[in-house]
């Protein structure tokens, strides 16, 4: 890495005047480290944000829980009340890297975190991603990729957290200068989709301050397949949400990560289950739903049917 | 003729590692824990290219980064490089910083040349030469005996697959390096090494100075496997950064260098061909492979020196074989030796269409084996084995476990040589009744100093923690290096001998008659002023080769997400005498998880257009992990009679193969390729026909 600056802020106004037009914030430092070290990002300064008052809480609510952006991904993890609320939340945290990563990783660093594509990640490879002229990974090593792209690079989001949040109806809120603003997980990963060297929709400067969940008579559930058993990216991963009752599907959401560039949500088949029975078979037409559109790659086509899996054993959790 | 004792105490037993409290602790000092008065940081620069003619490199800028002491390159004049991440020049700092700023300012000037990273795009004649005056693809190694086309004619039965493995990382967890300084005086290097004798032979003849003023010191390491004989480029460098900042110089290599420029486990793409008659015994075998060792490949070596080559068809004898073998050379770090070189390579090929002819044959793995495995060793082996691990219950016709996640069982043999060479010891006996052994060997981590402690301790009547055992240095007697599951073998009788002399030589000095355990002070008080110092050497009679050994394996394959889980397996290894069971169980621990590795996780990946490796990390180049560890159980043939005998190696052997024919019995179809990813899996079913949830 290169030097740089370190400094605390003690206001998000500060922070956003100390980051400057060339320094990056640091909570967790998880995605941040590694991309200074590997000379991704070469900030100037590094304005440590962890001391912000009153973003390291959860705050239970009656309408709504809220999630401070520095709370770490143990937090939710461990949240004792969190995990008959928002199992799906739960259980993306329990899945996150290591426990170590888990007990520095914040949520806010985990929705904002950048491509892992290996590409992307390789110190001496210029790829698309930043700002080069090909997406290597389209006619080269794409295991890993996606299955959906709105653009040429198909390094998919990662973030497990997100496709839970989606799944929850969650609103990320944004400091961007004196404005706060309120962002579904949709679009607080849209500019993803479109532009090629996005990976949130966050522009220089944006703070997430925290994280509003929707209190509501939902089951949630959330799952992934890696290839390891722990301590591993999902290959695929699927949130489900809805309200399950007498074995009928009412408001569902499905949700996957790994296999597209922002969180994968197809309206047609959350659609397609209001008022089905939670079943195989019901299951089976969402997934065909969901994946219909598939652009299966060289070395990627086996994430279509890990997709069916996931969300058939996903929606058959909420019951 | 020497033999060992009947009664053995600590021989044999589960007596802790003596070094156990200093690695927990922190205090035991490994080659990147040293810090010699005024060291410096050294760190190398790579090739950002596949394949260049660097024409020029600028050292100025670097040479004036504040801290940098010291800018060299790895040699003068236009040179070719050959793959991404060879080595092209170093700079040495007061601190990390500089030298990674200093590595950013170095002008290197290239023209990049057309490069080839993947074996099935470089053996066609129309790729780039990584070499000019040869083709990639090497000329066949050929082997073949008996009529085998005839032979198939008259088989019953006949299978024929395409089995591949990818190219293994070693990825010890202390990366190679070494801390070096280079005086007036002479040279004195802490290094991770495997052959503290061969660095400082290699040190010695780069630097031109005389053996006798190269000291080399490795007290302790953390893991070689076969990559860590020589003291390296990045030794070398070192050295000479030293001599030229005139400090103290440490280059460790980062993971990312690891994954790059200090050997691999070559690849394998295996056509065979197998037959045999109704009863199952093998009658022909057919073999074409060709394999990457990296940019020196070579086809004809039977895997010995980390070649593409491996011994076919294996352990079996087949009356009738054809065997072609090729090497293809691509752009990348050369493979050296690895854990078992050639076997486990060999061992996936040949056991994994064993099973596919058992299966063609309705016929039980264990017996095809039983009937075709000449080993009478391994076939006692199996049949321990099979009762221990209950595969009579667990087998079942491939595919017809009930369920979306299926189980599945498979079976492997395997073969190591190993064997001992000439060690030398030395025991010190002071009047005070303490013990020193010192011997000019080193612990990879596999326990050799703990081996010394019990032998010295059974045959001196005391107990371990009463012998200190100094090894690790090129000033005590020389034992030579680590490799190929000798070292056990070559210290174990060197030890033997010099206890034995040095017990017989206080005894007469003392005139005690026997001055084992109670007596050991009286007569050590009796040698006066002056300790007794006493040499010995490696003998035969106390150590053989040839370790034989079999695993089964039990495992879990969810078919919907095509996730595979090693759940059990079972080992059965001929070690002859047992020295230290705890080590050697835990070799046994560690071979088992590097072979789960290479069976369902690791592989080097290079990337065709830019010539990288694409996973220099542990993130994405994935090793087993806890939570992956299946509950592993062993079972150690206990035949002291033969000996010491190594079991480093043999142990890693059948593991990869004994997985994916566990794997192939759960699905009823075969991974033919490793390691076997979910990816894998759920291509394998879907060309089956899709997933079948009976």
């Amino acid at each position: 890495m290169n030097a740089f600056q370190y400094t605390t802020a003690a206001s998000p106004a500060g922070a956003r005047e100390l980051v400057g037009d060339d320094g990056l914030y640091l909570g967790g430092g998880i995605d941040v480290l590694g991309r200074v070290k590997e000379y991704l990002d070469e900030p100037k300064i590094l304005v440590n944000i962890k001391l912000l008052p009153g973003l390291d809480k959860i705050e239970p609510g009656t309408a709504a829980w809220l999630i401070g952006a520095n709370v770490t991904v143990s937090q939710i993890e461990e949240h004792p009340g969190l995990k008959s609320a928002f199992p799906a939340l739960q259980q993306a945290a329990a899945e996150v890297g290591s426990k170590q990563i888990r007990n520095v990783a914040t949520v806010g660093g985990n929705l904002a975190q950048h491509s892992r594509c290996w590409y992307y990640r390789h110190r001496d490879v210029h790829c698309l991603k930043k700002g080069g002229d090909t997406c290597y990974a389209r006619n080269g090593e794409n295991k890993y990729h996606s299955l959906f792209t709105g653009n040429p690079c198909i390094s998919p989001v990662v973030s497990n957290l997100a496709v839970a949040l989606a799944a929850l109806d969650a609103t990320v809120i944004v400091q961007r200068g004196d404005n706060s603003l309120r962002m579904s997980l949709a679009e607080f990963y849209a500019k993803a989709w479109d532009n090629p060297t996005a990976h949130h929709s966050l522009e220089h400067g944006d703070l997430i301050s925290k994280i509003e969940v929707p209190v509501r008579p939902w089951r949630s559930a959330y799952i992934q397949v890696s290839e390891k058993s722990m301590f591993d990216w999902a290959l695929v991963s699927c949130a489900a949400s809805a309200k399950v009752e007498n074995g009928v599907i009412r408001q569902a959401r499905v949700v996957l990560g790994a296999i597209s560039n922002v969180p994968h949500q197809v309206q047609a088949a959350n659609d397609f289950l209001e008022g089905k029975s939670l079943d195989e078979a019901s299951a089976a037409k969402a997934a065909d739903l969901i994946i219909e559109k598939a652009q299966v790659h060289s070395q990627n086509g086996y994430k279509v049917p890990l997709a069916r899996a996931l969300i058939k054993r996903a929606l058959l959790q909420l019951g | 003729m020497p033999g060992w004792p009947e009664d053995r105490k600590f021989i044999g037993s589960h007596a802790k590692r003596v070094d156990a409290p200093v690695k927990v602790s922190g205090a035991a000092k490994y080659a990147s824990d040293v810090q010699p008065e005024g060291w410096l940081y050294g760190m190398i620069l790579r090739s950002k290219w596949a394949k260049a003619k660097i024409t020029r490199i600028n050292l100025d800028k670097a040479a004036k980064i504040p801290g940098i002491k010291a800018a060299i390159l790895l040699r003068e004049g236009e040179r070719t490089v050959r793959y991404y991440g060879e080595e092209l020049a170093a700079v040495a700092g007061t601190t990390k910083q500089a030298c990674l700023d200093a590595l950013r300012v170095i002008e290197v000037e290239a023209k990049p040349l057309p490069f080839v990273v993947r074996e099935e795009d470089a053996r066609e004649e129309s790729s780039p030469r990584v070499w000019d005056d040869h083709p990639n693809l090497s000329e066949p190694h050929v082997n073949e005996k008996g009529e085998v086309d005839k032979a198939f004619a008259e088989c019953a039965t006949v299978v024929e697959g395409f089995y591949t493995t990818p190219v293994q990382l070693h990825h010890p967890l202390e990366p190679h390096g070494n801390t070096i300084s280079c005086t007036d005086e002479g040279i004195t290097a802490w290094a991770s090494t495997q052959g503290i004798s061969s660095v400082q032979d290699s040190l010695s003849s780069n630097l031109n100075v005389p053996q006798s003023k190269v000291r080399v010191l490795t007290e302790y390491m953390g893991g070689g496997f076969g990559a860590k004989f020589g003291a390296g480029v990045e030794g070398a460098l070192a050295a000479r950064l030293s001599q030229s900042a005139k400090a103290p110089v440490k280059i460790m290599l980062t993971r990312f260098d690891e994954a790059l420029a200090v050997g691999n486990r070559p690849s394998s793409f295996q056509k065979i061909k197998l037959g045999a008659a109704a009863d199952g015994k093998l009658l022909a075998f057919e073999l074409e492979s060709y394999g990457t060792a990296g940019l020196g490949s070579a086809g004809s070596s039977e895997g010995g020196g980390g070649g593409a080559g491996f011994p076919a068809p294996y352990i079996y004898r087949v009356p009738n074989i054809r065997v072609k073998q090729s090497g293809v050379t691509i752009n990348a770090g050369s493979a050296r030796a690895f854990r078992a070189p050639g076997h486990p390579t060999a061992s996936f090929g040949m056991e994994s269409i064993m099973d596919d002819l058992a299966a063609k044959m309705n016929m039980d793995p264990v017996e095809l084996r039983l009937k075709n495995d000449p080993s009478e060793v391994r076939r006692k082996e199996y049949q321990l084995g099979a009762e221990r691990f209950g595969w009579k219950e667990k087998f079942r016709k491939p595919g017809s476990a009930p369920g979306p996640v299926k189980t599945g069982v498979g079976c492997a043999g395997a073969t190591w040589g190993g064997g001992g060479h000439g060690t030398q010891a030395e025991a010190q006996i002071g009047p005070d009744g303490s013990v020193e052994i010192r011997c000019g060997t080193q612990d990879l981590g596999t326990g050799t100093r703990t081996v010394i402690a019990l032998i010295a301790a059974d045959l001196l009547g005391l107990k371990p923690e009463q012998i200190v055992v100094r090894i690790g240095d090129t000033r005590f007697p020389p034992s030579g290096g680590s490799g190929g599951s000798t070292t056990c073998a070559s210290v174990s009788p060197a030890i033997y001998d010099v206890c034995t002399k040095a017990l017989e030589e206080l005894q007469k000095q003392s005139g005690v008659p026997d001055a084992r355990g109670a007596n050991w002070m009286p007569a050590c008080k009796k040698l006066g002023v002056n300790p007794l110092l006493v040499s010995g050497r490696w003998q035969t009679g106390l150590s053989s080769s040839g370790a034989g050994g079999v695993q089964f394996a039990e495992v879990e394959v969810d078919i919907e997400t095509g996730f595979v889980k090693a759940r059990k397996i079972t080992c059965v290894q001929d070690g002859g005498l047992i020295v230290s069971k705890l080590t050697c169980e835990s070799q046994i621990n560690g071979g088992i998880l590097m072979g789960l590795g290479y069976a369902l996780y690791e592989e080097r990946i290079m990337d065709r257009s830019t010539g990288v490796v694409l996973n220099p990390n542990f993130e994405t180049y994935k090793l087993v992990a806890l939570a992956d560890i299946p509950e592993i159980d062993i079972l150690l043939l206990d035949m002291p009679e033969r000996g010491v005998i190594g079991i480093g190696e043999p142990v890693t052997i059948p593991t990869a193969a004994a997985v994916a024919n566990a794997v192939a019995n759960a699905l009823g179809t075969r991974v033919t390729s490793l390691p076997i990813t979910p990816a894998k899996v759920l291509s394998a079913l879907s060309k089956a026909g899709g997933p079948v949830v009976l």
